[in-house]
Formats: C-alpha cells, sequence, structure tokens
C-alpha cells in the first residue's frame, strides 16, 4: 500500500502527525495556508484536492475552523476516505462534535478523533506516550495504528467517539483552569479537588450529548487530565497561568502562541448546561472569569463557599 | 384432553389460512417484486437457512453450545407458556437438550440446520395476489361502512373505488411521484415513526391508494391472534416476528430472512424504533434493529456486483386521536422506561374501542397523515430523482465506496453496525423535520406548559397528580395557541416542522372547539373540562401524551414569559 496520507493543518499537531507518518516509512501530503513543513517523505500542497488521492486524511485545524475546511475538503472525497481529527473542541451553541461537522459536510462517513494524552511532540519525536482513538470503524482504527502508531506509541480503541471528543474539549478547558490556579499558588488537595470535581462536571455534559460516563474514567478523560496536571506544556496551562498573573485574554492568547479553543467554550457549555439543567458551577466559574466578570480570587471564593454534598 | 369447539375454531383460524389454488399464479413482467414471492419462497428459506448454519459452523464458538442454548432457551419459554405450541415442541426441545451431549459433528450440524429451516419456515410469510387484489376494492367501503354506516348502501352496491371516508381520513404527504420511480431502480425500505398498531395497515393502504408497491414487514406474532387482521396480515406479506422467543440463533434466523429479503429486491417497512412509543414523543433513540440489515444486504450485493440501490424512506405517521393513548401513556408512566415489550390486552383488541375510534375520526378531517421524506442511501446521503447519492456538495458519487477498503468491497459486520447507529441519529434529524403536528397535539402542549408554569420546581409525576387544578379562561387558550401556531408556522416554512390543515389554518377557536370534541368523542378519560368560558386541565397524563410530540419543538414556540416552562418540557426528550 503506497497510497499517500493526508495531513490538513501546518500546525504543531499537523507537523508532528507529517513526521510520524514519514517515520513509519509512508508519504504524507500536508496540506497547509503557510509554507509547510517539506522533510524526507512529506510533500506540502496547498492544493486541497491532492488529499482526493488519500485514503486515510488527518484533519488537524482548530474547531472554529473546521467547518470551512470541511466544506472545500468535502469537494474531492467519497465513501472511501477515512478521516481522523484531533481538534479540541465543541462546535457553535449546539456543541456539536467535530466529526458530526466533517460527516454533515463531507461525503465521508467513516471518521474517529484521536485524542487522550497524546501531544504533537510525543508524535513528532516518538517520545513514550499513548493515546486514544475513538471510532466505530475498524479499518479507521487499522489504518491509524498503521500511520502513526511506532514502538513507542500506545493507542487505545473505543466506540464512544462522543465521549473521546467532549473529553478532549472539556479537559483543555480543565487545563486552562489548573494553569490559572497554579499561577494563584494553589495547594495539591485543592488542585485534585478542581480537577475531579470539573470531571465530573466534563462527564455531565458528555453523557447529555450521548457520550457513555465510562469514557471519562478512561485514557480519553483521566489520562488526558493527568497528564495536564502533570504539566505536559499544553498550551491551555500557558494560557491559563498567563490569566492567572493578570494578563488580558488578548495578551494572554499571544502570549501562549496559539488561539485556545477553551476561551469561548466555556461560556457556550454554561449556556447548554442551563438549558438542560445540569449544574456546571467550575465551567461557570471559568466562563465568567474569562469574560471578565469575576477575579482570580473572586473564582476561588466562589467555589469554596459552595456548600459540600454528597459526592 | 378434548378441545372446545370454540378453541378449535380459534385455533385453525391463526394458522396461516392461505386459499387454495387450482393454477399458481403467473407473474406478469411489471408485477411489484412481491408478486413472486410465492415462487422464490422455498429458495429463500433454504438460502436463509445456510447462511445461519454455515455462520455457526464458523464460529469460534462450539455448535454443542448453540443448541444447548436455544433448546434451553425454547423449553423455559414453552414450559411457562403452556400452550399448544407447548404440546407440539416441548418434546422435541428438551430431547435436543438430552441428546446434543452424545451427538457426531454432523448429527449437531443436521439438527442445527432443521432448527434455523424450522423457525425460517415459522417466521416466513404468504402474499396471495388475489388477496391484495381483493383488499384493494374492498378494504375502504368495509371501513366507511364501519366509520359512517349510513354511507355503506350504495358503496356495497358498487363496490366503487371512488373516494371513501377512509380516503378523507388519511392524507398522503411527500414526493410521491419520485418514490414510484425510485422503485423501479432499487429498494425501498419505509422506516416510519410508530405510535399505533395501526401504523402497519394505514402505511398499507397509503401505499396501495398512491399506486406504490407493496412492502413485506415482521410483524408481532401477538398480532396473529385476530384471525381477521392474521388472514390479510399473512396474504399481504407480513412475516411473523416472535417476540417471546429469546434464543440469539432465532434472532440471528430473523435477521437473515430480512436482509435476504431485502437482497433480493423485496421492498420492505420497519419501524426503527422496535417498539410503538409509550411517551407519544417522537423516537430520538433509534436502535434500528432489523432496518440493519438493509446495510448489510447492499454490502452482499456489492461484494457479488449486483449495484442494485437501497434507499431508505423515513416516513412519519401522524394522528390527531391515538387509538391506544391511555394504554400507553400509563405503560410509559408505570414503567418510567422499561415498558412492558407486548401489550395483548389495548385497546387495539377491543373491538368496541376499535369502531369509537373510528366513528370519531370519520369526523375529523385527515385524521391521520402519513408523510414520506427524502429518500436518503444506506449512509445518509440524499439522493437525486434517479437514486444516485448526493454529497452535501450536490456530485453525485457511487454509495458502493462506502463498503470498500482499499477499492475492494467488503462484507464487515462491525462497521456495517456503525453505519447503521448513524443511520440512527439521521433519521432522528428526519423525523424531526417531517413530523406532521396536529391540532390535539398543539392544544395539549398549551395546556400542558400552563400546568407546568403552575406548579414550578415540582417533578412530572408530582404534576400528575394536579388533577382539576389549572383552569385558563377560553379565551386566553384562544390567544395562546394562536401565538404558538404563529411560531409554528415560522418553524414550517423554514422547513423545521409541518402542520396538518387543520393546525394550519383554522382560527384557534375552531381548533380548540374540534380538539375537544374529539377528545371527548374518543377518550374514556375527560381530558378537559369547560364550563362559563373557563377550561380546566382534567386529566394532565393525557395532556402530556399529546403533548408530547412537540417535546423537541418546545422552546422554539414558547414566547418570552414561557422559556422556563419550555425547558422543563424540553427535558422530556
Amino acid at each position: 500500500m503506497s497510497t499517500p496520507i493526508g495531513v490538513i493543518g501546518g500546525g504543531g499537531f499537523g507537523v508532528g502527525l507529517a513526521r510520524a507518518i514519514a517515520r513509519n516509512g509512508r508519504t504524507a501530503t500536508l496540506w497547509s495556508r503557510r509554507d509547510g513543513e517539506v522533510g524526507e517523505r512529506i510533500e506540502p500542497t496547498r492544493d486541497i484536492a491532492a488529499l482526493g488521492r488519500c485514503e486515510l486524511i488527518f484533519v488537524s485545524v482548530p474547531s472554529m475552523h473546521v467547518a470551512k475546511v470541511a466544506e472545500q475538503l468535502g469537494r474531492h472525497l467519497d465513501g472511501r476516505h477515512l478521516l481522523v481529527h484531533v481538534s479540541r473542541g465543541l462546535v457553535g451553541e449546539e456543541l456539536r462534535t467535530v466529526s458530526r461537522v466533517l460527516r454533515e459536510l463531507t461525503p465521508a462517513r467513516r471518521v474517529g478523533c484521536l485524542a487522550g494524552p497524546i501531544s504533537a511532540k510525543s508524535i513528532a519525536e516518538g517520545v513514550p506516550g499513548g493515546g486514544i482513538v475513538g471510532t466505530g470503524f475498524p479499518e479507521v482504527a487499522d489504518a491509524l495504528r498503521e500511520a502513526i502508531a511506532g514502538p513507542t506509541l500506545r493507542l487505545y480503541q473505543t466506540e464512544d467517539v462522543v465521549g473521546v471528543e467532549v473529553s478532549a474539549a472539556l479537559v483543555g478547558l480543565l487545563a486552562l483552569a489548573i494553569g490559572y490556579a497554579q499561577e494563584m499558588g494553589i495547594n495539591p488537595a485543592a488542585l485534585a479537588i478542581l480537577a475531579t470535581r470539573g470531571m465530573v462536571e466534563t462527564a455531565r455534559i458528555g453523557v447529555s450529548l450521548g457520550a457513555d460516563d465510562r469514557t471519562f474514567a478512561g485514557v480519553a478523560g483521566y489520562g488526558d487530565l493527568i497528564a495536564a496536571v502533570a504539566g505536559d506544556e499544553r498550551p491551555e496551562l500557558e494560557l491559563g497561568r498567563a490569566l492567572g498573573r493578570g494578563l488580558t485574554l488578548q495578551q494572554a492568547g499571544e502570549h501562549a502562541g496559539a488561539y485556545i479553543e477553551g476561551v469561548t467554550i466555556a461560556r457556550r457549555v454554561q449556556r447548554h448546561a442551563m438549558r438542560r439543567g445540569i449544574e456546571v458551577p467550575i465551567i461557570e466559574a471559568l466562563a465568567d472569569a474569562l469574560d471578565g466578570k469575576l477575579t482570580p480570587t473572586g473564582v476561588i471564593e466562589r467555589l469554596m463557599s459552595r456548600r459540600s454534598k454528597r459526592e | 384432553m378434548a378441545k372446545s369447539p370454540v378453541r378449535t375454531v380459534k385455533h385453525l383460524l391463526t394458522r396461516p389460512i392461505r386459499l387454495p389454488r387450482l393454477t399458481p399464479y403467473v407473474p406478469a413482467p411489471d408485477d411489484p417484486t412481491i408478486f413472486w414471492f410465492n415462487s422464490e419462497r422455498d429458495d429463500i428459506i433454504r438460502e436463509v437457512t445456510r447462511r445461519c448454519v454455515e455462520r455457526h459452523v464458523h464460529e469460534q464458538r462450539p455448535l454443542e453450545y448453540v443448541l444447548n442454548e436455544v433448546a434451553h432457551e425454547e423449553v423455559k419459554r414453552l414450559e411457562s407458556q403452556r400452550d399448544d405450541e407447548a404440546r407440539d415442541s416441548l418434546g422435541f426441545w428438551r430431547g435436543t437438550m438430552r441428546r446434543v451431549g452424545r451427538m457426531s459433528e454432523s448429527e449437531k450440524k443436521e439438527t442445527l440446520r432443521l432448527i434455523c429451516e424450522r423457525m425460517a419456515w415459522d417466521i416466513a410469510g404468504n402474499f396471495d395476489p388475489r388477496i391484495y387484489q381483493f383488499a384493494t376494492r374492498a378494504v375502504p367501503p368495509l371501513l366507511t361502512g364501519v366509520m359512517k354506516p349510513s354511507a355503506l348502501p350504495e358503496d356495497l352496491m358498487t363496490m366503487a373505488s371512488g373516494t371513501h371516508v377512509v380516503d378523507e381520513m388519511l392524507r398522503t404527504e411527500g414526493d410521491i411521484d419520485r418514490l414510484k420511480r425510485l422503485a423501479k431502480r432499487g429498494t425501498l425500505v419505509f422506516v416510519p415513526t410508530h405510535s399505533s398498531n395501526l401504523d402497519s395497515i394505514a402505511l398499507g393502504y397509503a401505499l396501495m391508494r398512491e399506486g406504490l408497491p407493496p412492502v413485506v414487514y415482521g410483524a408481532g406474532k401477538n398480532l396473529f391472534t385476530n384471525p381477521i387482521i392474521s388472514f390479510f396480515m399473512h396474504n399481504l406479506g407480513a412475516y411473523r416476528v416472535d417476540r417471546r422467543i429469546r434464543a440469539a440463533l432465532y434472532k440471528d434466523v430473523l435477521k437473515t430472512y430480512s436482509c435476504v429479503m431485502i437482497e433480493r429486491g423485496y421492498h420492505s417497512l420497519f419501524f426503527p424504533g422496535g417498539t410503538r412509543s409509550r411517551s407519544g414523543m417522537l423516537e430520538r433513540k433509534l436502535k434500528l434493529g432489523l432496518a440493519g440489515t438493509a446495510i448489510e444486504a447492499f454490502s452482499r450485493n456489492r461484494v457479488r456486483g449486483i449495484a442494485r440501490p437501497v434507499f431508505f424512506v423515513p416516513t412519519t405517521i401522524n394522528y390527531g386521536l391515538v387509538l391506544e393513548a391511555e394504554t400507553l401513556v400509563e405503560d410509559w408512566l408505570k414503567e418510567a422506561g422499561k415498558a412492558r415489550y407486548i401489550i395483548e390486552d389495548d385497546e387495539f383488541s377491543q373491538l368496541d374501542r376499535w369502531l369509537a375510534f373510528f366513528r370519531r375520526v370519520a369526523q375529523m378531517e385527515s385524521a391521520c397523515v402519513i408523510r414520506f421524506g427524502r429518500p436518503l442511501d444506506p449512509f445518509g446521503n440524499a439522493v437525486d430523482d434517479d437514486g444516485g447519492s448526493l454529497t452535501p456538495d450536490g456530485r453525485v458519487i457511487d454509495p458502493g465506496t462506502y463498503v470498500q477498503f482499499r477499492g475492494v468491497p467488503t462484507i464487515e459486520p462491525r462497521r456495517d453496525a456503525e453505519y447503521t447507529r448513524e443511520m440512527g441519529q439521521v433519521l432522528v434529524g428526519e423525523f424531526e423535520r417531517d413530523t406532521v403536528l396536529m391540532s390535539t397535539q398543539i392544544v395539549a402542549h398549551a395546556l400542558f406548559r400552563r400546568l407546568v408554569r403552575a406548579t414550578p420546581g415540582v417533578d412530572l409525576f408530582g404534576r400528575l397528580r394536579h388533577r382539576g387544578e389549572v383552569t385558563v379562561r377560553r379565551d386566553d387558550l384562544a390567544r395562546e395557541v394562536g401565538q404558538m401556531r404563529e411560531r409554528l408556522r415560522d418553524l414550517a416554512s423554514r422547513g423545521e416542522v409541518h402542520l396538518s390543515e387543520l393546525a394550519d389554518r383554522g382560527d384557534a377557536t375552531t381548533l380548540i372547539d374540534r380538539v375537544f370534541a374529539a377528545w371527548n368523542g374518543y377518550h374514556r378519560r375527560t381530558i378537559v373540562i369547560e364550563h362559563d368560558g373557563q377550561i380546566t386541565a382534567e386529566d394532565p397524563t393525557m395532556l402530556l401524551y399529546y403533548q408530547n410530540r412537540l417535546v423537541p419543538y418546545a422552546e422554539r414556540v414558547a414566547g418570552e414569559g414561557d422559556l422556563a416552562a419550555a425547558r422543563e418540557i424540553a427535558r422530556l426528550g
């Protein structure tokens, strides 16, 4: 099989995937609006039609750009194509998952999501790590493993695609909160409470969107969260710290060097929770802090003054 | 012990009655596929049996386990049934359990073959074109007779196939010409919403009336206990699904049967919700069950190089009054999600309820609206007039690419199961857009929303105990219904829902009058009481049932002051 493997998006993750593909002896066709990475077996292109020749295509663009890219890409796809995305986000007020957007805007149906504690760095450099692929299609998981798995990369699989996608999006938001709290000098016990209760809220939101709550206790949920707490230097942590130092959102965003999904998702999740009658005090406090309605100390005061109850 | 004559007659009547045939029926070339069924039946059963046996022989599980499981399940079932069937077959199953340990491999395989074949025979239907022709001519006047006895004499005299009351009561909507074209190009798989046992009869009749081909469908064996219905079902292409049989092997035979039928181009009907909606809500989680076999059938045909397309036709069946409403909603509340799967003592089996129901609906215009939605390929793509699969950007693609891996069509059950799951999600959205809201549902929603507003913070069961406590002035209700209808029209203009003719055009006061008359004329329970221009919600449970159809739209039809109540209603879904 010598069909090239497509990668859309020239950011850190996209380039990391292209390198992993090349390391596995396959050719990566890397589509990017910028001048892309050129390396052995990495073919940059600005013509999205070139991806139609691939069977497996990675979609590695921020979730707010997925719809636009999907529309362009969709014109060159049919039922043969397998899509795997690594976008950590949920789209619009309805919190549509990225895989759903891909299914709606392209003819591709065999779609999956790669998430968990997997980082651009571990993929690119082949250091030990792992992740989880959410897909109901065995051929998607097989093709993915063949493309990027190696002796140092463990990839687990689940059919709960929604669970993986909600985890990926909301653990990103929790990572922002963790960075923020660390900057405020939070102690380990309080950090543990923030992280676990944040995960409870994540699971509630996930279940309301059709996920299986067990997914949040696995690699996609806690696995990802532990990597964030351990400080895997993901951009969300950096953004949270910058906000904790009192920078404005604009400044913090420039400082963290990436636009972070979590900034807009907090308020959208809070509104969804209100419509469905789901309690999400941590996410609500974060949304208020990001909107400038709460100061860092105000967040702590509000969360700590809630009555404790049964877990 | 000798059987009583009554039991003997009943026993005979529930057997598949078939009209004797002197010469075999030779179908004409442009007859629907189903006219060929009887000549193909033996071959179909052979094929089903062969596939089931082969699958189990190639499986990892020893045949001994398979035989043991099915025998054990059947003995358990028949011992509790204690009926004629038990008397006839218990011996066979007990014997199988005793002997299986001593059987050679080839004896096991032969026993398995025998069991699969017996199951397939039990499932297989019959199709008698003569009865089809008769039913086409006779059903409308007969139903008319039931509903409007005064209109009968001239009908019976002429057997005219003109307009009957039943035709006024049953409206069909959707692009029927397109369905006719697609029926010639591929296999249609109708997947309707399911709220009443009348659904398959109404849909079968609508297909016949619109000149669409007849369909085969699986009907619960419990429906075959009524001799008249059983006779028509058997002879109009229904096959029997015995929900009491829990053995995995039976489900396997059933799925294989359905798959083989679709592969051979028999247009089919499946209720993707599996059972009647107990709550009256649109189904939100569709397991598809047997409908999934349409996707497997498509794959299998592709592997064999047969490119016959399969088209799913999402269909909504919308009633102003639901025959079994009282039983269904009680069942929903009682079990709160763990519904009794087979109800044998509901209104469907009571002749007097049928009469009351039909007499009442005869006075309603379009008591039932069947709306055929846009046909889809098995992968959720819209199709063009020639049945080509369309991408979101309007290109025509080959649906065969969905079952290919590295350019070759393959049979992959896990993949097809996933396509089936996704089809379930697609259908939920189609149902929502293709629903035709009826005036009974709209008026019920307005009243129930008032009840929710009046009882903040109370849970559903608490609210249902507030009988006769919520009162509203008639002109206030009319105003509220009017506003709701304006918002619904707005949704309808955007293609988010449809409205029945009365709900769309009648003025609010007329609407309320018609709805109250319909409820009071059919239901045994008093749903609303009107006194001195004051309307009292007497039976919140029945209001809940009828308003449940609006759950997905609750927030979209709510005004500013109703938003909180609408959200609470939306959470029922």
